[in-house]
Order: C-alpha cells, then sequence, then structure tokens
C-alpha cells in the first residue's frame, strides 16, 4: 500500500510528542522484607559461589599463629597481654614505617577479650581486635606526652588504664613521677617525641581533646589487628611456645 | 464520540498498515497505559556474606547472599520491571573484606543483579587501587556525582548519573557520597575532591529530569538519615531539593519502619528510605505509573505510602 509522504510527517511528530509526555507516579506501595529462614529458602547457585571464599576463610582463621605456654589476659595495671600487645605496635613502627618511633600506647578498651593457652589463631586475633582501627603516629611535646599518659591514669579516661610500650613510668597519686624510654632518651618535658596510637585515640575517639595540638600526625593505612597477626607470626617462627610475662614497666607507688 | 476521538482512530487505523511505525504497539493511544515498577535496595551489607552467626545474638541467622538472592528471585519472577541498588559501605565488617579485599562482595551482586551503587566512606577501606581492583569487577555502575576523582586512580571509573529504561519508564538515579575528611583516614582517599552534595546534587537532579526526560528521579545517597548538628543528611537535602522523588539513603544504619516524607524546595515530598545495616531487610518500593502528565501539579506526588 502506498502512503502519501505529508500525511507521514505530521504523524510522525504527533507520536513522537505523545511519547515525550512521559509518565506520572500514581501510587506507591512500601514493605520490608527480613532476610531470613523464613522469608527465603537458600539460593544454591550462590551457595555454591560462597563456599570456596568460605572454605578458604575458615582455614585462614584456623592458621596458628604461635603458641602460648600460658592464657594472655588484659589486666590493670600490667599484664603480659598488655605489654605484648604495646610492644607489637612499637616493633612495627620500628621496623616497618620508616620513621623514628619512641614509644607506643594503646586503649585498654581496644582489646576487646583474652587469648588463651595453647594455639593461638588468627581468629583469636580478630576477637581480641575485631575493630580496623589504625596505625597513628604523633609526634608530641614531652609535656603533652605526660599529659597524654597521665589522661589514661587519671580518672578522666573511660578505662583507666595505660598500656605502653618503649617505655616504663612510675606513677603516684594518678600522676607520673618518671619516664623512662627505652632506646636511651631522656625524658624532657620540652622536647618532641613520637608515639605510635591508634587513629581511633587520635582522632580523639578517647576524649584526649588536647591532643588536636600534637606537633605532627602521620596516619598509616594498617590496621592494629594486621600488626598483630604479624607480630604473634614472627613470633611462632621459633616453633616454640611463648610464656610472656611482665616487666614492672608500670610502677605504682 | 468527539471528533478528536474520531481522528485518533483515524490515524491508528493508518499507523497499522504503515511498516515504518509497525514496530510500535498501537494501543498506547488508544487509553491510558499504565505500567509498575519494582525497586529494590540495600545498605550498609558491610561485608556481610553469610547470616549472622546462630549464637542467640539478637540478628542471629538474619542477613546472608544465599537468602538475599531467592528473595530476589522471587520478586523479578513476580514484577515486570525491577531495579535493584546499593547505598554504600559494601566493604568492610567480616573477615571476608580482609582477606578478600571485597572481591566476593562484588561478584554476589552481579549474580544478584544488582543496577547499580553508590560509593560509601568503607568502600575507601582497602585504599583507592583496591577500589579500582574490586569495582572493577562489577557488572554494575557506580553512581556518584560529588566525588571528583580526577587526579585518583578512580578517575574515570565512576558516573554521575545513569538513566534506567524500564517499559517505556525513563528512571534517572545518581549517587551522593559523605565527606571524607575527619571520617576517613587521608591515605585512603587521597586526592579525592568532596563536592558540596546539595549543589551537585540540584544540578544533576535538574538534568535528569529537565533534559535527559525522567519520569522518577532517584538519588542513592551515603549522607546520612538525620544529624542532631546542621551536617547534611538526607533530610537536609531533601529540604532544599527540586527533582528528586526518592532517596535511597545508607551510613547511619538506620532502620526506618517505613519511608519518610520530606518537602521539597517546591512543597512537594521526597520519599527517603533505608534498611539498617548488613543486609537485615531488603527494601522494596512498588510504584504505579500512568502514561502522560498528572491532571493536577501535584498529583502522583502527595501519594500516601502504604506498607
Amino acid at each position: 500500500m502506498r502512503f502519501p509522504k505529508t500525511l507521514l510527517i505530521p504523524v510522525l511528530t504527533l507520536l513522537i510528542t505523545a511519547c515525550q509526555t512521559g509518565y506520572h507516579l500514581t501510587n506507591q506501595a512500601y514493605s520490608r522484607v527480613q532476610v531470613d529462614s523464613l522469608a527465603a529458602p537458600a539460593d544454591s547457585g550462590m551457595a555454591r559461589f560462597l563456599q570456596p571464599y568460605s572454605q578458604q576463610l575458615g582455614q585462614t582463621m584456623n592458621e596458628v599463629l604461635v603458641e602460648s605456654a600460658v592464657p594472655l589476659n588484659k589486666a590493670r595495671p600490667e599484664s603480659a597481654l598488655n605489654n605484648l600487645l604495646a610492644d607489637a605496635m612499637l616493633q612495627y613502627g620500628q621496623q616497618k614505617l620508616g620513621q623514628p618511633v619512641d614509644c607506643s600506647h594503646l586503649n585498654y578498651g581496644g582489646i576487646r577479650t583474652n587469648l588463651p593457652q595453647g594455639p593461638i589463631r588468627i581468629g583469636n586475633i580478630y576477637e581480641v581486635m575485631p575493630f580496623d582501627n589504625q596505625l597513628t603516629l604523633l609526634t608530641l611535646k614531652g609535656s603533652m606526652l605526660r599529659e597524654f599518659f597521665e589522661y589514661f591514669i587519671g580518672n578522666q579516661a573511660e578505662e583507666n588504664a595505660l598500656i605502653v610500650g618503649g617505655v616504663r613510668v612510675t606513677i603516684k597519686n594518678n600522676l607520673l613521677t618518671s619516664i623512662e624510654f627505652t632506646n636511651g632518651k631522656t625524658f624532657d618535658p620540652n622536647q618532641n617525641y613520637t608515639v605510635l596510637v591508634s587513629d581511633y585515640i587520635a582522632n580523639r575517639g578517647g576524649g584526649t581533646a588536647f591532643l588536636k595540638d600534637a606537633v605532627r600526625r602521620q596516619d598509616f593505612p594498617i590496621t592494629i589487628r594486621d600488626v598483630f597477626i604479624d607480630y604473634f607470626r614472627q613470633l611462632g617462627k621459633s616453633g616454640k611456645p611463648i610464656n610472656p610475662t611482665t616487666d614492672g614497666r608500670i610502677t605504682i607507688q | 464520540m468527539d471528533a478528536s476521538q474520531s481522528s485518533r482512530r483515524q490515524f491508528l487505523k493508518v499507523f497499522g498498515t504503515a511498516a515504518v511505525v509497525g514496530s510500535l504497539a498501537p494501543e498506547v493511544w488508544a487509553k491510558p497505559k499504565t505500567t509498575s515498577l519494582t525497586i529494590l535496595h540495600t545498605n550498609d551489607v558491610h561485608s556481610r556474606l553469610e547470616p549472622f552467626p546462630m549464637d542467640g545474638s539478637r540478628n542471629a541467622g538474619r542477613g546472608g547472599i544465599v537468602r538475599r538472592a531467592t528473595l530476589i528471585e522471587q520478586i523479578r519472577n513476580e514484577q515486570p520491571n525491577v531495579l535493584l541498588f546499593d547505598a554504600g559501605d559494601i566493604f568492610q565488617g567480616t573477615p571476608y573484606f580482609n582477606v578478600y579485599k571485597g572481591e566476593p562482595e562484588i561478584l554476589a551482586m552481579n549474580r544478584m543483579g544488582y543496577d547499580g551503587g553508590t560509593i560509601g566512606n568503607h568502600d575507601f577501606d582497602g585504599g583507592m587501587d583496591n577500589m579500582v581492583t574490586q569495582f572493577g569487577k562489577a557488572a554494575f555502575p557506580f553512581l556518584i556525582a560529588n566525588y571528583d576523582f580526577k587526579n585518583t586512580a578512580m578517575n574515570g571509573r565512576t558516573e554521575p548519573y545513569r538513566v534506567f529504561k524500564k517499559d517505556g519508564l525513563r528512571i534517572g538515579v545518581f549517587g551522593l557520597g559523605i565527606q571524607p575528611e575527619g571520617l576517613i583516614t587521608k591515605e585512603l582517599y587521597r586526592e579525592t575532591r568532596y563536592l558540596d552534595p546539595i549543589e551537585v546534587g540540584n544540578e544533576v537532579a535538574a538534568t535528569l529530569r529537565n533534559d535527559k526526560k525522567c519520569d522518577y528521579v532517584i538519588c542513592l545517597s551515603h549522607l546520612g538519615y538525620q544529624y542532631n548538628d546542621k551536617t547534611v543528611s538526607d533530610r537536609v537535602f531533601a529540604s532544599r531539593s527540586r527533582n528528586i522523588d526518592l532517596i535511597i539513603g545508607g551510613h547511619t544504619h538506620t532502620f526506618l519502619d517505613a519511608p519518610v516524607n520530606v518537602l521539597n524546595q517546591d512543597g512537594l515530598p521526597v520519599l527517603i528510605n533505608q534498611v539498617g545495616f548488613a543486609g537485615i531487610y531488603l527494601g522494596r518500593i512498588d510504584l504505579m505509573f500512568e502514561r502522560g502528565k498528572a491532571k493536577m501539579a501535584t498529583e502522583g506526588k502527595a501519594v500516601d505510602v502504604k506498607s
């Protein structure tokens, strides 16, 4: 059938115009579907997809890093676990960050559980440190470093406990009467020192507002958990169980 | 029968035999055509690939991709037009992320047929290079209008918006991210520039509504639902917006019992929804549309949400 061109053009124009008017909303409904065994059975294809990841993850979490001859518990004012974890941060900082690190600090509340006697697995470290807090290196004037440490032994901090590496301190009436650096430096309130902390603390998550006046702040994209895993794995390389003890780095007079 | 109807029938008769337009269904002219759209959404799934462990805690047994996949499949079988979105923080929260850096999260989303997502602050947790690697495995676009990635590895790997076409409907979707400064470690977001979400959001929404002729405009937002201070939230953005119909939110892990309406600059309601976190819930919004312009200015806007 033949079709006059003159008629076709207005027809197409009309059609296009009609399409351009689009749609408008006339009704809407909402529901929130809880994803559980009542709502839906497992999708077998998806389960097959996840299985190798989940299996390998289980193996990863089960990797034994080191054996411990004793249970390792967090405790105040000092415990072998407290010291070990602070030392792990210090050693990582000194060996891997390429920065001079004088001391380390860990917030007591950041240690979420204890480590068992016997094999210590990666999964255990995840339980000790489930958070993804990362390392931050703060350069602080000596007077602020002292204020920082005292904050965690004084009554201001939520968890009244000080965990440190690289220093030995003496506490009297919630104040520090001496700070000795294990690297041989002498404490001077007017000198600058570097302290490796959790970014949570550096962000004043623990309430340490005065840290905003730190001389310098450097953030490192490595989680404290990975630092711990690395450290315990190194300890396990000797093949002997560890038997850590306290070393009296916190003395209370 | 009036004259216009008569002439329309005349045209239809003509069309029926015109080869050039033979593929177009003539009934679209004869009566008002209606269509539907089902929007499914998640936010802050945080690497929760498996359900929460059965340890007696509140969320034990909830979430997980194997059941979410079934639910989505069931809904797709029932509904002709489905779009599936995520509002960010796909990554971080279970050892899966620490070990696999986000790969199973993205591949699972591909399998579920996600149509788009936006970027949450925790999606930076593996660093920008990891984002390039993992997002590169996605079969869906990452939509973000207010992050300028120009001087980063992510340059050119996101889109500000995308227009989805379903049964003649044009659905414009764009994404907004949260201020990274003070929230994300600088080493992770590097030279990402954060642009004002209200300004950029309104510009993009206007483009989608006016230039791209979208019938419905959706914002995937990781700004957060609401704050006590003046921080830009979904509620603040909605109240200062134009041209947006729906905000699918995230970040604050807010469990809304039902979507909330906030009036925009034009006095029109913007629907805001957020479904908690960890994939405990799948959000579902069913929309009905009719062809043509609304008879009144507000028609099709001030519709109650039925749950």
